[in-house]
């Protein structure tokens, strides 16, 4: 009996094929399917706290409220920075004051909150500009004067002085993303992790804390559909835990641990394409002005040369990434040469001998990641040679990032930070969160400087890049000049994704979900 | 007795090679200092990962930390708590354990329902939340160890008292008008504490797992305090490319609790024949 001839199916030979199929789907993953399409499994390095994109707390908030919420233009992947409209028809920069846009015929906000209009990008874009809210991203729209509604779909957004960053950092945002009106005001004027109206290509079927966010096609979206019928988010904070997570065939695309790349790279998973991209972001060693020790400035000052900046980075990636600077990436204006204090832990001892404080306990808060847990013991290690005792306290994510919070009462006692921020191309998105409005919301040194916020408020208006550029180092030099800044590195970002599929990243590597597509 | 105790163990071959790493565990943490030259938490970038030689001997770890220097320290943590934490759980858990049994009822009843309560957390849901409340640290450690063990010691003390409670010789001191006190000291404690000797013997591994699982969760002691479950953690971020650590920190924990096992089960067989081969 020939074996095609034999069809009958015993118990031992379905489980058989249950476990050859079980294995080739380990050795060779392909795209998962929901009963409407393809689905794509990603990593985001955080859960989500808020939708609102008016108080988003970290990047990948962003990520989804730019794929659940129409923004008037978008980011576009590639490896240069560019824009392309999404709610808008047409829009177009009359003079450096003005810019006047025509919105989408159809676009529609779910849950019966009717069609798109100027109105709501009025109400949306005054609404982060209008100090009131308190929204950590009012200086998105610093300048904003108003914007007028001409008639249903269309209308002038006026500013007070041009605004550099308006077309790099400010509407290809989450800060120009358009927000119903109405659906806003009915909830009291914020909205939190259920969000209403939504108006994407995507929207949000499900979210289970710290498990994942599914994204699902808006079936009422009637331009180009993203790829995948849902997008399943995984938040997964620790890198190299995201990378067995895509070994075990659980996710189709992560960020890698920087250490990793290089290993990556030289033998990646089966069917994967790594690549490395520049990164934008900038992390840091904060010390909080307003707390002891570091209310004296020579003892912050005994840090900036205690630390050896070039170790901790080289522990922490691997040698993959270079020290920093400052908090301006090489490529963008106001990126500085070098430092003005550097490591020298001789005169970091005579410092704090000095002032009496040899022996001090510092508690040192930091993100419970591999990487950022390293940095800190380099850092401890530094700190205990030139006498300090330095405690590692490390915190999730949803504790971390309230740390500094003035809602909170925590920031009375935090006295140093590694932190990271993400960034935009434009150097007033690193110096925005500096400033004195913003401490106690990201500003949680507590740095406070009225030049500082001078030079910041005429960098966003000055249009010459020569004269940024000075403006820029220049604020980086007040940081650092005070004391409670090291600046440690902009890192590298490493990614990897099935080769089944083509992953629509914008050129830091951040992911632009609607330009995901299978291979 | 000691003495003759101890060779009765390395009679059977179980007990000798127990005893043996239990020795070995112990001295080599109590004379860390002697056994190495490095400094447990001195970083040095320069020898990062660093493979086993003649200088290292189990290699380095992510910050060039001498590998063998930080077991051997993370030996003292680990015994620290094994033994500190499993000693406060036993005076916590007899004193308990003694009022549940010779006390009136209705406390025996209460003390029994929050004995059952607290057992009834599974451990890792525990440590979370003292973690969370406290902050990780070696109090925090040793009081997750605290919960865990004190009902269970505690409700062993309490069955045992229960049946000396009716013992002839506790009902003559009793109508001799001993008070309960001295009943319990001089007539009870003195007949149940040797079970429960080897009982925590057989614990020990438990509580040096707890503390190892906590470190490598980041949720024991602080780095940089040497620990054996940190040093694991330290592996497993880099276990594709420094194979050794995971090994220096995985081996120490793999032959305390088998040394420890091997001597509570030795024990165990040789005052308790009863219990000989139950696990």
């Amino acid at each position: 009996m020939s074996i095609l001839a034999d069809t009958r199916v015993s118990r031992r030979s379905l489980l058989a094929g249950a476990g050859a199929f079980g294995l080739a789907s380990m050795v060779n993953p392909k795209v998962s399917w929901s009963s409407d399409g393809p689905i794509l499994k990603v990593r985001s390095y955080a859960d989500i706290q808020t939708l609102d994109p008016c108080f988003r707390l970290a990047a990948p908030e962003g990520d989804i409220t730019s794929v659940i919420f129409a923004g008037l233009v978008v980011t576009t992947p590639g490896d240069s920075w560019g824009w392309r409209p999404m709610a808008a028809e047409t829009i177009k920069q009359l003079d450096p004051l003005t810019v006047a846009f025509q919105l989408r015929d159809n676009i529609g906000f779910t849950d019966g909150y009717g069609q798109m209009t100027a109105e709501d990008v009025k109400f949306s874009i005054e609404r982060i500009a209008d100090p009131a809210n308190k929204s950590p991203y009012s200086g998105d729209w610093a300048t904003l004067k108003e914007v007028e509604v001409k008639d249903k779909l269309s209308g002038l957004i006026h500013l007070k002085q041009a605004f550099a960053p308006l077309w790099t950092s400010t509407l290809p945002t989450p800060s120009g993303t358009i927000l119903s009106k109405r659906a806003i005001t009915e909830l009291g004027g914020k909205m939190g992790v259920k969000p209403v109206a939504q108006s994407g290509p995507y929207i949000l079927k499900e979210w289970l804390p710290k498990q994942r966010t599914v994204l699902v096609r808006n079936p009422d979206w009637k331009y180009e559909q993203g790829a995948f019928a849902e997008i399943h988010i995984h938040p997964i904070e620790d890198e190299k835990t995201a990378e067995l997570g895509y070994e075990a065939g659980d996710l189709d695309y992560t960020w890698t641990a920087v250490s990793s790349i290089s290993r990556l790279k030289q033998t990646p998973p089966p069917k994967t394409t790594v690549v490395e991209k520049p990164s934008l972001a900038f992390v840091w060693l904060g010390m909080n002005q307003d707390v002891a020790p570091f209310n004296n400035p020579n003892m912050r000052r005994a840090v900036q040369y205690a630390v050896d900046r070039k170790a901790v980075v080289d522990a922490a990636y691997f040698g993959a990434a270079a020290t920093a600077t400052g908090i301006i990436a090489p490529g963008l204006p106001g990126h500085r040469e070098k430092n003005l204090f550097d490591f020298d832990p001789d005169r970091a001892r005579d410092m704090i001998a000095k002032e009496g404080l040899a022996g001090a306990t510092i508690t040192l808060d930091i993100l419970n990641k591999t990487e950022r847990l390293t940095a800190a013991q380099v850092v401890q290690s530094n700190l205990q040679d030139v006498g300090l005792t330095v405690e590692i306290k490390q915190n999730d994510s949803g504790t971390f990032w309230t740390l500094g919070a003035k809602e909170g009462d925590y920031y009375k006692k935090l006295q140093m930070i590694i932190s990271r921020f993400s960034m935009q191309p434009d150097p007033s998105w690193a110096t925005a969160w500096f400033t004195r409005d913003q401490i106690g919301v990201w500003n949680w040194e507590r740095f406070s400087s009225e030049e500082f916020d001078k030079l910041n408020a005429e960098g966003m208006v000055e249009l010459d890049p020569a004269k940024r550029d000075v403006i820029y180092k220049k604020l980086q030099d007040l940081m650092e000049e005070n004391g409670n800044y090291v600046f440690l590195t902009h890192e590298v970002t490493g990614i990897m994704n099935r080769d089944t599929l083509v992953a629509g990243l914008k050129p830091n590597g951040e992911p632009v979900f609607t330009d995901f597509k299978p291979a | 007795m000691i003495w003759r105790t101890l060779r009765r163990i390395m009679r059977e071959p179980l007990g000798a090679i127990g005893l043996t790493l239990v020795t070995v565990v112990v001295l080599s943490a109590v004379f860390a200092s002697l056994l190495t030259s490095y400094a447990p938490s001195k970083i040095s970038p320069a020898e990062r990962f660093a493979s086993p030689s003649l200088l290292h001997l189990l290699g380095t770890d992510h910050l060039g930390r001498d590998l063998l220097t930080r077991v051997l320290y993370g030996g003292r943590v680990a015994l620290l708590i094994a033994l500190g934490a499993t000693a406060v759980s036993l005076v916590v858990g007899v004193v308990l354990g003694l009022i549940a049994g010779y006390g009136p009822r209705w406390l025996d009843n209460v003390l029994l329902l929050i004995f059952d309560a607290v057992k009834s957390f599974p451990t890792v849901m525990l440590a979370l939340t003292l973690v969370t409340l406290f902050g990780p640290s070696l109090y925090a450690v040793v009081l997750v160890v605290m919960l865990v063990n004190v009902p269970g010691y505690a409700r062993i003390i309490r069955t045992q008292t229960l049946v000396l409670k009716s013992a002839e010789h506790v009902m003559a001191a009793r109508s001799m008008g001993a008070s309960a006190g001295r009943i319990l000291r001089v007539h009870i404690l003195p007949n149940i504490i040797g079970p429960i000797l080897i009982l925590i013997s057989m614990d020990i591994p438990v509580v040096v797992a707890i503390e190892a699982g906590m470190s490598f969760l980041g949720l024991g002691v602080r780095p940089p305090t040497p620990s054996w479950g940190a040093i694991l953690n330290d592996g497993f971020a880099n276990i594709r490319d420094s194979y050794w650590i995971v090994i220096a920190g995985g081996l120490p924990i793999v032959l305390t609790t088998l040394g420890f096992t091997f001597f509570g089960e030795t024990l165990r067989d040789l005052f308790d024949p009863r219990l000989k081969g139950r696990s």
